[in-house]
Order: C-alpha cells, then sequence, then structure tokens
C-alpha cells in the first residue's frame, strides 16, 4: 500500500448557494510533491484553505497523516500541516517583529528554547539572525515570504501548503525562494502541495499535479506526461499550449 | 540564558527605533507640537499648582472681592475674592481627572465590547452592538444628566456618567478593524498555528485596533472636557467650592456684563485646552490612522 | 525616421524621504517612441511604472519630475498647463492598468462607461449614435455578445472582459499613444494572449504607439518591436526584441536563464547575482 500523507476524499465546498469546489478527490504520498493547476476561480486555493480548516462548508473526507480534518482540535492537527499564504504582504502582521512571528506557534505550543529555534529557523532559510529584530515593512517581499516559510516549519509539519507562493514576487526573487524550497523538501523530507497558475513553476518543482477547471477536476499528470505531452483532454491541452512560451 | 537577554534587548531597540521615528515625523507637523505644548503645559501647572498659584484657592478674602486683573489678583478674583489664577491653576488638576477617569474606562471598555464582537460575530455580536447601538441613540449629555441625576452630582460621578456615553463610538470603531483583521492572511496563520481565539484577539487583533482607538482617544479629549465643563455648569459636576472650571463659569455669569474676567478666564481655560487636544489628536490621526496612510 | 511621438531625455523622478531629502527612484532615462510597440521590462521598484506614469502626467504632487525633454509629438509637457495635459489624457494618450476590477467604475456599466468616454471626447454625437459606436467597439473587441456586455457592471465581468472593455474606453477616441502597465497580469494564461492580440490588432490597425510595461521579458519581447529594460532606475539595455537571447547586460541574462520552464532541467535555478555597478550612474 502507498503511504499517503494527504487523502482528500470527494470533497465539495461551497459558498453559499455557488459550489466553488465540485467532487474532488486526490492522495498525496510521503515526500512528493504535487500541484494543483488551474484558472482563477478553478477552486484550487480552496481546496487548500479547506484543508486547513479555513471553510467551514464542505463535505467528503479529508485525512493528514491519518487524522480526519473534521472532528481534530487545531491544536494537534497544525503539527501536522501548514499553510504558506500567497501575498507575503499580507501574511506577516505589521506590529510584530518577524522573530516573534516565527516564534509565536512556538511559543502557542509552548516549546522549549523558542529564542534558539527562532534563530535555527532563520539560518535554515537563508537569513541572518539579526532579522529577528526587524518588522516586516523593513523586508523586501522575497524576504517576507521566506519568513512566512519559517513560520510554517516552526511547528516541524511533515506536510506544507503552497498558495501561489512566487507569485507575488519578482522573477529573480521566484528562482530563489523555488530553490530554497526544493532545498528544504530534501532536506527535511517534506510533502508539499502546491497552488499555482503558472504551469512552468509547477513542472519544475511537483513531482505530480491535478488540473482543475471550474471548481472540477480535469485531468491528474505525472511530470514525465506533462513533459512528454500525453495529455487526454482537450482542455489540457489548451492550457499547456498557452503557458507554453 | 545569556542569550535570551541578549535577545530581549535587540528586540527593545527595535521597538525603540519604531517609537523614535513616529516621534521624528510627528515633531514635523508644527500644529501638532503646538497642541502637545499646550498639554504640557496643561500637565506643568497641574503638578505644580502649588509653587504657581499666588493664593489658596478655596480662601475667601471679601476685600477683594470682584477685583479686576491686578498686581495682587492677576487675572481678578472671583465674587468671594478668590484668585481666579490660582483657582484656574487648581481647576487643571481637575480637569484631568475627569479626563483621565473617562479615558482609561470608556476606551477599555469600547476596545473589549468591539473587539469580542468584530471576532465571534453570531448572536455575541448582534447582543453587543444592539447594546451599543442603544447608547448611541440617547443623545450624549441628557444620558449623562440622567446618570448623574440618578448617581448624584459630584465629580467621580461625573466621571462615571461621562464614560458610559463615551465608550460606544469605541466598540463601533474597534469592531469595524476586527471585522477587517480577522479573516487576513496573518490572524489566519496564527489560528493555524492553533492559537487560542483569546490568544487571537489579544495579541494579533487588538494591536491592528490600538492605533484607531488612540486617534479617537485624543479627538475625544476634547469632547470629554466640554461636556464635564456642561456637567459642572449645570452644578451636577464638581461641587463648590471646587475650582471646576465649567463651576466656575457658572457662578460668574452673574457678572459677566460687569465683571467680565470672572466668567471669561476659565473659559479661556477650557478653549486653550480644547484646543490643543483637538490639534494633537488630529496630528496623531494623520500619522497613525490606517486608513489615511495610502494617501500620502 | 519622422518626428518622434514621445521623446524622454534624462527623465528624473524623486519621492520625499521622511527625513526631509529625496531619493531618486528614475535616475536618467532616456528614450524616444515613433508609431511602434516599445516594451519596458523591469522588476518592482526598477521605476518602469513611474516613467509611465510622468508621460502622462498621472504622478501625485509632491512628486519631483525632472528632464532635460519630455514631450509628446512635440509638446513640452513639463511646461504645459494641467489643463492642456488633462486634454491629451483624454484624447491623444490612453492608459491601461494591471486590474480592470480598480479602474472601471463600480456603479456605471460596461456599456455606459464607453458611450461616456465617446461624449467626452465629442459632445455633439448623441446617445443613440454613440451607443452604437460602443457596440461596434465592443465587437471589434471579440466580445460575442456585445449587447450582454454593455448592460453588465463591473463585477459581473470576468478578468479578460474587464480588461476589453477598459481598452474599448481607452481606445474610443483613437488615442496616439497607449501606455499599457502590465495590462494582463492580472488574467490567467489562456485569457492573456487573446487579450494580446486585441490589443496588438488595435495598435496595427490604427497606427498607435504603444508603450508596454511588464514584469514579463518573455511576453514583452514576444509582443513589441523593441525592449528596454530597466534596473534600479536606470536603463540597462535596449534591444531588438527579436534578439532577446544576445543581450548582453548580465541583469537581463539573468533575468532570462532564472525562470523555471515546462520543460527546463529540475537542476536548481540560475539565481541573479546583483552587482552593485548595474545601478551605479554611468
Amino acid at each position: 500500500m502507498i503511504d499517503n500523507i494527504l487523502t482528500v476524499d470527494r470533497l465539495s465546498v461551497r459558498f453559499g448557494a455557488a459550489t466553488v469546489v465540485d467532487d474532488v478527490s486526490f492522495a498525496v504520498a510521503r515526500g512528493e510533491s504535487f500541484g494543483l493547476v488551474g484558472e482563477s476561480g478553478s477552486g484550487k486555493s480552496t481546496i487548500l484553505r479547506t484543508i486547513m480548516g479555513l471553510n467551514q462548508d464542505w463535505s467528503g473526507a479529508i485525512g493528514v497523516n491519518g487524522v480526519p480534518a473534521r472532528g481534530t482540535g487545531r491544536s494537534e492537527f497544525s503539527r501536522q500541516v501548514q499553510m504558506v499564504f500567497q501575498d507575503p504582504y499580507a501574511s506577516l502582521h505589521p506590529r510584530h517583529l518577524v522573530g516573534n512571528a516565527i516564534a509565536e506557534p512556538m511559543r502557542i505550543h509552548r516549546l522549549d528554547n523558542v529564542e534558539g529555534r527562532t534563530l535555527d529557523l532563520l539560518r535554515l532559510i537563508g537569513l541572518s539572525e539579526d532579522f529577528a529584530y526587524r518588522y516586516p515593512h523593513e523586508l523586501s517581499g522575497g524576504q517576507r515570504q521566506r519568513i512566512a516559510i519559517a513560520r510554517a516549519l516552526a511547528l516541524s509539519p511533515k506536510l506544507l501548503l503552497l498558495d501561489e507562493p512566487t507569485s507575488a514576487l519578482d522573477v529573480s526573487i521566484q528562482a530563489e525562494i523555488l530553490n530554497l524550497l526544493n532545498r528544504l523538501r530534501s532536506e527535511m523530507g517534506l510533502t508539499f502541495v502546491i497552488v499555482s497558475h503558472n504551469l512552468a513553476v509547477i513542472s519544475y518543482i511537483c513531482d505530480r499535479l491535478m488540473l482543475l477547471q471550474n471548481a472540477r477536476h480535469v485531468e491528474t499528470l505525472t511530470r514525465e506526461q506533462l513533459r512528454s505531452r500525453d495529455l487526454q483532454q482537450n482542455y489540457t491541452r489548451e492550457f499547456v499550449a498557452a503557458s507554453g512560451s | 540564558m545569556e542569550t535570551h537577554t541578549i535577545a530581549r534587548a535587540q528586540v527593545r531597540a527595535a521597538q525603540w527605533k519604531q517609537v523614535v521615528s513616529f516621534c521624528r515625523r510627528f515633531a514635523r507637523n508644527p500644529s501638532g507640537m503646538f497642541g502637545l505644548v499646550i498639554l504640557l503645559a496643561l500637565l506643568f501647572c497641574a503638578a505644580f499648582a502649588p509653587i504657581l498659584a499666588t493664593h489658596d484657592p478655596y480662601l475667601p478674602n471679601l476685600a477683594g472681592r470682584l477685583s479686576a486683573p491686578n498686581a495682587e489678583y492677576w487675572l481678578g478674583a472671583d465674587e468671594l475674592g478668590r484668585d481666579i489664577y490660582s483657582r484656574v491653576l487648581y481647576g487643571s488638576r481637575l480637569t484631568l481627572l475627569i479626563v483621565g477617569l473617562v479615558i482609561v474606562t470608556s476606551a477599555p471598555i469600547g476596545l473589549l465590547v468591539g473587539v469580542v464582537a468584530g471576532n465571534y460575530g453570531g448572536w455575541l455580536d448582534t447582543v453587543f452592538m444592539r447594546v451599543t447601538d442603544v447608547f448611541l441613540a440617547v443623545p450624549k449629555l441628557l444620558l449623562a444628566l440622567a446618570f448623574v441625576a440618578a448617581l448624584g452630582p459630584g465629580i467621580v460621578n461625573a466621571a462615571i456618567a461621562i464614560t458610559l456615553t463615551a465608550w460606544p463610538p469605541y466598540a463601533r470603531m474597534a469592531r469595524a478593524e476586527a471585522l477587517a483583521v480577522r479573516n487576513s492572511d496573518y490572524v489566519n496563520a496564527v489560528r493555524l498555528s492553533g492559537a487560542s481565539e483569546f490568544r487571537i484577539i489579544v495579541f494579533h487583533i487588538m494591536p491592528m485596533c490600538i492605533s484607531s482607538v488612540i486617534v479617537r482617544m485624543t479627538l475625544d479629549m476634547a469632547g470629554i472636557i466640554l461636556t464635564a465643563a456642561g456637567l459642572g455648569f449645570i452644578g451636577l459636576g464638581a461641587q463648590p467650592p471646587l475650582p471646576e472650571w465649567g463651576a466656575m463659569i457658572s457662578t460668574g455669569r452673574k457678572f459677566i456684563f460687569d465683571q467680565w474676567w470672572v466668567a471669561t478666564v476659565p473659559g479661556f481655560a477650557i478653549f486653550i485646552v480644547s484646543l490643543g487636544f483637538n490639534l494633537l489628536g488630529d496630528a496623531i490621526r494623520d500619522l497613525l490612522d490606517p486608513h489615511l496612510k495610502a494617501r500620502t | 525616421m519622422t518626428e518622434p511621438l514621445v521623446e524622454v531625455k534624462n527623465l528624473r523622478i524623486a519621492f520625499p524621504t521622511e527625513a526631509g531629502g529625496w531619493n531618486e527612484t528614475v535616475r536618467g532615462v532616456s528614450f524616444s517612441l515613433g508609431r511602434e510597440k516599445l516594451g519596458i521590462v523591469g522588476e518592482s521598484g526598477s521605476g518602469k511604472s513611474l516613467s509611465g506614469r510622468a508621460i502622462l502626467g498621472v504622478l501625485p504632487d509632491h512628486v519631483r519630475i525632472e528632464a532635460e525633454t519630455l514631450a509628446f509629438d512635440g509638446i513640452d509637457l513639463l511646461t504645459a498647463s494641467s489643463r492642456q495635459r488633462r486634454h491629451l489624457r483624454g484624447g491623444r494618450m490612453g492608459m491601461v492598468l494591471q486590474d480592470p476590477k480598480f479602474s472601471l467604475n463600480p456603479v456605471m456599466t460596461a456599456g455606459e462607461q464607453i458611450v461616456e468616454a465617446i461624449r467626452i471626447g465629442d459632445r455633439r454625437i448623441g446617445r443613440t449614435a454613440a451607443r452604437k459606436t460602443a457596440l461596434e467597439i465592443l465587437e471589434s473587441l471579440h466580445i460575442r455578445s456585445p449587447e450582454l456586455v454593455f448592460n453588465r457592471y463591473p463585477h459581473e465581468l470576468s478578468g479578460g472582459m474587464g480588461q476589453r472593455v477598459m481598452i474599448g474606453i481607452m481606445v474610443v477616441r483613437e488615442p496616439d499613444l497607449l501606455i499599457a502597465d502590465e495590462p494582463t497580469s492580472a488574467l490567467d494564461v489562456t485569457v492573456q494572449m487573446q487579450v494580446l492580440s486585441i490589443l496588438d490588432e488595435l495598435v496595427e490597425r490604427r497606427r498607435m504607439g504603444l508603450i508596454f510595461i511588464s514584469h514579463d521579458l518573455q511576453l514583452v519581447s514576444r509582443f513589441c518591436d523593441r525592449v528596454i529594460v530597466m534596473y534600479a532606475g536606470q536603463i540597462v539595455e535596449t534591444l531588438d526584441a527579436k534578439r532577446l537571447n544576445e543581450a548582453q547586460h548580465p541583469y537581463t541574462r539573468g533575468l532570462l536563464a532564472c525562470l523555471p520552464e515546462i520543460d527546463g532541467p529540475l537542476t536548481p535555478l540560475p539565481v541573479l547575482d546583483r552587482q552593485a555597478a548595474w545601478s551605479q550612474t554611468s
């Protein structure tokens, strides 16, 4: 049996009358990097937020590391999975020092040696220790996104959900963040689920990807299938053609 | 533990830098500086009233009754021959007392009610905000009057009455801010790390409401001073012989045509102090108000 | 070559700093534009958008703008009155911004906004005539049911449709110059291409000058004739769009190299090694 760290089974999410995710199922193996691709409104970000418990009105089953998302306390769930948000300008508290932002999850869980771990995390994501004593507005977009990644890693989760982690960044900074993510995944044995509209980014960083359109699953491909253009659906062909340069 | 203390010092240094930057920007606002000078002068007068005063503010001297400003009575004397200059100085203490009492009670109450309502939503929000609406629906001075009438006149009762009328706007504002912040990514991020709602409210949502509250507070102070003076004027605030400015005007109005200084001097004091707080409030709003920031 | 449409020489734009000094964000930019498609590429903070806005004259008042020449079709923009500049903006220059959500009026239907634009340009055109023209414009933007879009409010339109309406508003008065600031960045990939080809068609047909501002070097080079690459407020390189691969400057080459590709290698992406020399005044 394959060791799946994340299983999403027949997930449907509703916002009032609108169905924004319609009967989507997938599983992510431990250590894998899985991409969710689609245009705006395809429901890809909603899936991530639902896994994290930020949407209430959903049906189906979600399990992380064998722990069901429904009925599990946030505190316990938070050690299994963490999320990195799209906009690094909105995901850090403007009044908190960066060091405190990284330390906060560890303080919530009453871990010991929080200060030491915070500095370790800063080094891990490639920033010097004195960044702990800066405010977010003193940092560039790329540095902020690194801090957001450090915060997500503070509780040492094995699964990391990344919502468009580089779309708000310049291309040269995007390369740095993608390299960082790849390094972290291999060093720490992490599993990624990455949402993006950029097929090139997904092809670079993901082993497998799922294409969504209008809340529905279109096609799931391995990287090899994508690269050999072994595509079954018309929409996939269209999407790949539009993304190609 | 050595590294721990070093870290603390660096955190302090980073926070201090923020404060210094704020002060610098404030110093470039002339009207704000003018307001600050008035406020500092008020604090100075209140603190050193016994030294600055030339007379006992309570001691009548019938010989100098209603004397015009002269070398003995710098700003004249009132109907009992008490030195108006000394009484206005001592009155600044009462003004500060009332403003202080009202601010330290109304702002936290409003902040708490607003943030809890905004963060939780649902029936709690409905109940809290309808109560707020009820308080807002009654004219301020009328409500304060009713409370003082029920509690009995006096300075502390006046302050309590003003507090009861002053907190609802804070609650509304804090709720609006909390609504905007509670679903932001940075609050979601701590929520996802398993933080309790209490922790989220106190450490993550409240700091974002504080600047609006401070702005509102400084702008409110002038209003509080005026309301306090109004209560004093109609005899429901500070009681004689306390040298409260509103009460002083009230006694002075009998002589307004012949001995104008009796009512004018405390009136001028109220005017200056209110102006100072308004200027200060405007300047602080320019610096702190998150909604104005985008314009600069 | 004939008289250039836009002539910019040694343009400098500075913002006041907290300490009371000036922070120069555009530091000596010079270029000229004929009836062609010029791309300006750079990262955030490179001054590309500011340069475009300086030509339009839509920068806030506290910004300091200096230049040896800043001219549009022979008109000196530095000495032009604000009335004259407003007139230019309304008629001969147009701008398309990144997100149609923020640049369309939310309480008017898409069609009304186009009608309004037509009638501001020429009061003598009647409502019915303007409406007919607006529908024609929508149709020319490859909108299949122009009647439907005409009566929709901006929030009822998709991003691509909104951007088309925006372009429609801009082109009604047939401007000589169109400045497009990241016109497709907020759009999905499949829509991006459609909007670009519409833009291309318009520019070609009406012989406009186009300044296309974007962070996407690949996209710009596919679409424009010439590309200016900006870094830290200066132009580091001007390229023929067809010869992107012959870029000389290490910054341009770095930008090209650091992009992942669908079929690219999985080795770590090359990272820009920013050198201080790039931002030094030459």
